[in-house]
């Protein structure tokens, strides 16, 4: 017998105790999320302080025009575009493969000296991790640029090289938070049915089998959550890191979304505008997540919404 | 009571610890409560502001270009003169003080600051003599000869420690946002072009008419010159990519080996610590090319060190407006105004006549008389007025930087102070503000990154054309119309 369908109510009255033990973050998410929401009618009138948030003259998308229009406009989305996708797609697969073979690690006890080593960088701040950047490669007497020397791989000044600030990037945040994201993907691994294993190896798999056909199913819809949400941040490429490594010769190649915003919007106080620059960028972040969400439902029946 | 917010750098000490505060509570018979702001001035200034919400008086804090969008948040001081005697006598002394503050419609919201003994600029090169004398070469005074004395320092191992460890030429590394002070644009002077007040961002005046460097052949011409001696190894690889305390640190060399051969600064004991500054003498001014008619000028920022157009202003909804208008015309006391910029009279300076003073020595002799100053008083920028007739014996930091400024002074004197400087306080309307910081924003970020690639790795040849196109296209133009309009309202005046 189909279950009888409950409406809104019933279900709350049924459910009664989940209700309550959600209430506290809907009402956060409501005050916090969607409250301050109607601020993005900002980007559509102009700012006035004597008149509120909402008393300003309508203009429409005078501000987003402006920004289309822009000479920037070009630079600034394919350096937000190219710097977030390497962070993303990379910052996605080094996690992965750090919690397969830290999985493969027979002793508890190297195991978890190997995770703690990895997830320490994770809580050390932006700024201190680009003054380390800073020492580590600078021109000359940088360590990392003496290493790098004796590999072959040489340059008059790393920050300073706009080809070089993307894989700077996202090089340093993968080291940063590979051991801390990896750690969610080593809960899923844990929890594999031992039998599959021996099942496999009597069938006669060797390790790179049972990875490639126990561990990555077993971790797959994990992966396909994850990267869904990260892909709703596509843009939100981190505003402190870029800002904290600009300078004035890499700046063709870092000037992000971001950034552009901060000057213009915080620093000029051209609210309305730097406003309709945050809308757009919400937009196209809106978008990944829904085409995300219906590639990942597709292929492997899982997404979230 | 009386709520005073009060944007202090963080050096500074609490405001109870100042014996001037008493002093005030009791001129005007009330309790002042401070609300001491250290760090992050400009975002809680926003907020603060945005929100409508200001305190009985702001110091240090709130600019022309506010006034400009949240006027109205702010007493209009034009008609409350006669409340405030020394502020009155003091716009009567120095009308330049009140020509300043007066915006376009007769009203007055900030009222200013008026120092005395303060240099024309703020740069000053500096060369190694030591060096100089080791290489055995004169004080160079165009760019061919200071190329060759850079030569030789990068080769000659003028420090004596037997490494190549020289840096001949250093500079801050220009930031994203334009040009500062202590930064190569400064050779501009040499090609007779006034750099002074907006020239950050390239803008500058000549002949009455405003114009932008950015797009100008002097300009490329510095960008060359750079060029070649980038090219040639003589400037320090990191000058665009350090940071302000890197820089500092680099000139201070290590203990007493000079690292850095020529370099700009405010004062030599102040860029190269007190260990390495005798061997540091200013330069003269440099020609572009010895058979050059042009004379060589320098940065003239006299006014926008001088004066100051963010001391005070008074909330418009006070309620005890009385009470704010004395505290305010306190702060301009001959007395108060000397307490505020060196320190407490007994203190930090000693009364040696009815109109004199003398400015003490550090009590604490590790520090220098320039950051003493700003650990024990609001100094520089707060309200006060150094009356022209008081005698001052000055701080080891102003007498420094007085002498150096000195090899630089037939350079000043060639400034044509009346129709070559863009003055400090202009006033624009908050609508010409904004379209001028967003056409900048995008200006800038052309500017810099090509000022920084060309130089580097050259190329400023054949890019020019393009790069003027693309910054006319950033409505360059426009921009500098604008400023023309704010130039010739100031002039009128």
């Amino acid at each position: 017998m189909a279950p009888r369908k409950l409406g809104f109510i019933g279900t709350v009255k049924r459910y009664w105790q989940l209700w309550a033990m959600a209430l506290p973050a809907i009402v956060f998410v409501a005050i916090f999320n969607y409250g301050p929401m109607y601020g993005i009618q900002l980007a559509f009138r102009e700012f006035d302080f004597t008149k509120g948030l909402t008393g300003g003259e309508w203009v429409g998308l005078k501000y987003f025009k402006q920004f289309f229009d822009s000479p920037l406009f070009g630079t600034l989305m394919a350096n937000t575009v190219r710097i977030s996708l390497w962070t993303l797609v990379m910052g996605f697969i080094f996690p992965i493969i750090l919690a397969l073979l830290i999985n493969q690690i027979r002793s508890s006890k190297v195991k978890g000296f190997v995770q703690t080593i990895t997830y320490l960088p994770h809580f050390i701040s932006t700024v201190v991790i680009v003054s380390m950047i800073n020492l580590f490669l600078k021109p000359d007497a940088g360590v990392l640029t003496r290493v790098l020397g004796v590999i072959g791989i040489q340059s008059d000044n790393f920050m300073g090289d706009p080809n070089l600030f993307t894989p700077i990037y996202w090089i340093t945040e993968v080291w940063q938070h590979v051991g801390w994201n990896s750690i969610i993907y080593l809960a899923a691994l844990s929890s594999v049915d031992t039998a599959l294993y021996e099942a496999a190896k009597i069938d006669g798999a060797g390790r790179l089998q049972l990875i490639r056909y126990v561990d990555l199913p077993a971790i797959m819809p994990t992966c396909g959550v994850l990267l869904i949400l990260n892909m709703g941040n596509v843009l939100n490429v981190g505003f402190e890191k870029v800002f904290l490594m600009q300078n004035t010769l890499n700046l063709d190649a870092s000037e992000v979304i971001s950034t552009y915003t901060y000057k213009i919007g915080i620093l000029q106080s051209q609210f309305s505008y730097s406003t309709a620059i945050g809308l757009f960028n919400m937009l196209i972040n809106f978008a990944f997540l829904v085409i995300a969400n219906q590639i990942s439902r597709k292929v492997s029946n899982s997404g979230i919404f | 009571m009386l709520t005073i917010a009060v944007s202090k750098h963080s050096l500074t000490k609490n405001m109870s610890e100042m014996n001037w505060v008493s002093d005030l509570e009791a001129e005007c018979d009330c309790v002042i409560e401070w609300q001491e702001v250290s760090s992050d001035w400009d975002q809680k200034k926003q907020a603060m502001l945005a929100s409508g919400d200001v305190p009985d008086l702001i110091l240090k804090g709130i600019d022309m270009t506010d006034i400009a969008t949240y006027g109205s948040l702010f007493e209009d001081l034009s008609d409350d003169l006669d409340a405030m005697p020394n502020v009155k006598e003091m716009f009567e002394t120095d009308p330049t003080s009140k020509k300043i503050v007066t915006e376009t419609d007769g009203s007055i919201h900030i009222l200013p600051s008026v120092k005395k003994g303060w240099p024309t600029t703020v740069s000053h090169l500096y060369i190694n003599q030591q060096w100089l004398d080791a290489v055995g070469m004169d004080m160079p005074t165009t760019w061919d000869e200071l190329y060759d004395v850079l030569v030789a320092f990068k080769e000659q191992d003028p420090n004596g420690n037997g490494e190549a460890d020289e840096i001949p030429f250093d500079f801050h590394a220009p930031s994203t946002d334009g040009f500062g002070n202590y930064e190569p644009h400064l050779l501009l002077g040499s090609l007779g072009l006034t750099l002074s007040n907006k020239s950050g961002t390239g803008y500058f005046v000549d002949d009455n008419e405003v114009q932008n460097f950015f797009t100008d052949e002097r300009y490329k011409e510095v960008i060359e010159y750079l060029n070649k001696l980038w090219s040639a190894g003589l400037i320090n690889k990191e000058a665009f990519t350090h940071d302000y305390s890197t820089a500092q640190s680099t000139a201070r060399g290590d203990g007493d080996t000079a690292k850095v051969g020529v370099t700009w600064g405010w004062t030599a004991s102040d860029r190269f610590g007190a260990e390495l500054a005798d061997q540091y003498v200013a330069v003269g001014p440099l020609k572009a090319s010895a058979d050059q008619t042009e004379p060589v000028v320098g940065e003239y920022l006299a006014d926008s060190l001088s004066y100051n157009t963010i001391a005070l202003v008074v909330s418009a909804t006070t309620k005890n407006k009385e009470a704010a208008l004395k505290v305010a015309n306190a702060f301009y006391g001959e007395d108060m105004s000397v307490e505020l910029l060196w320190g407490d009279l007994g203190v930090d300076v000693e009364k040696t006549g009815d109109h004199s003073y003398k400015v003490l020595d550090p009590a604490d002799s590790s520090k220098d008389s320039s950051t003493w100053k700003w650990t024990e008083t609001l100094a520089d920028d707060s309200p006060g007025w150094i009356r022209p007739d008081s005698e001052i014996e000055y701080p080891a930091d102003l007498i420094e930087v007085q002498e150096d400024e000195v090899p630089m002074q037939s350079a000043f004197d060639a400034v044509d102070t009346e129709n070559d400087i863009m003055p400090a306080f202009l006033q624009l309307s908050s609508d010409d503000l904004k379209t001028i910081q967003l056409n900048n924003t995008t200006i800038l970020n052309t500017a810099m990154t090509k000022f920084s690639s060309w130089v580097t790795k050259g190329g400023v040849e054949d890019e020019w054309d393009d790069y003027v196109q693309t910054l006319k296209d950033a409505n360059i133009d426009e921009n500098i119309e604008l400023y023309q309009k704010a130039y010739d309202a100031y002039m009128a005046e």
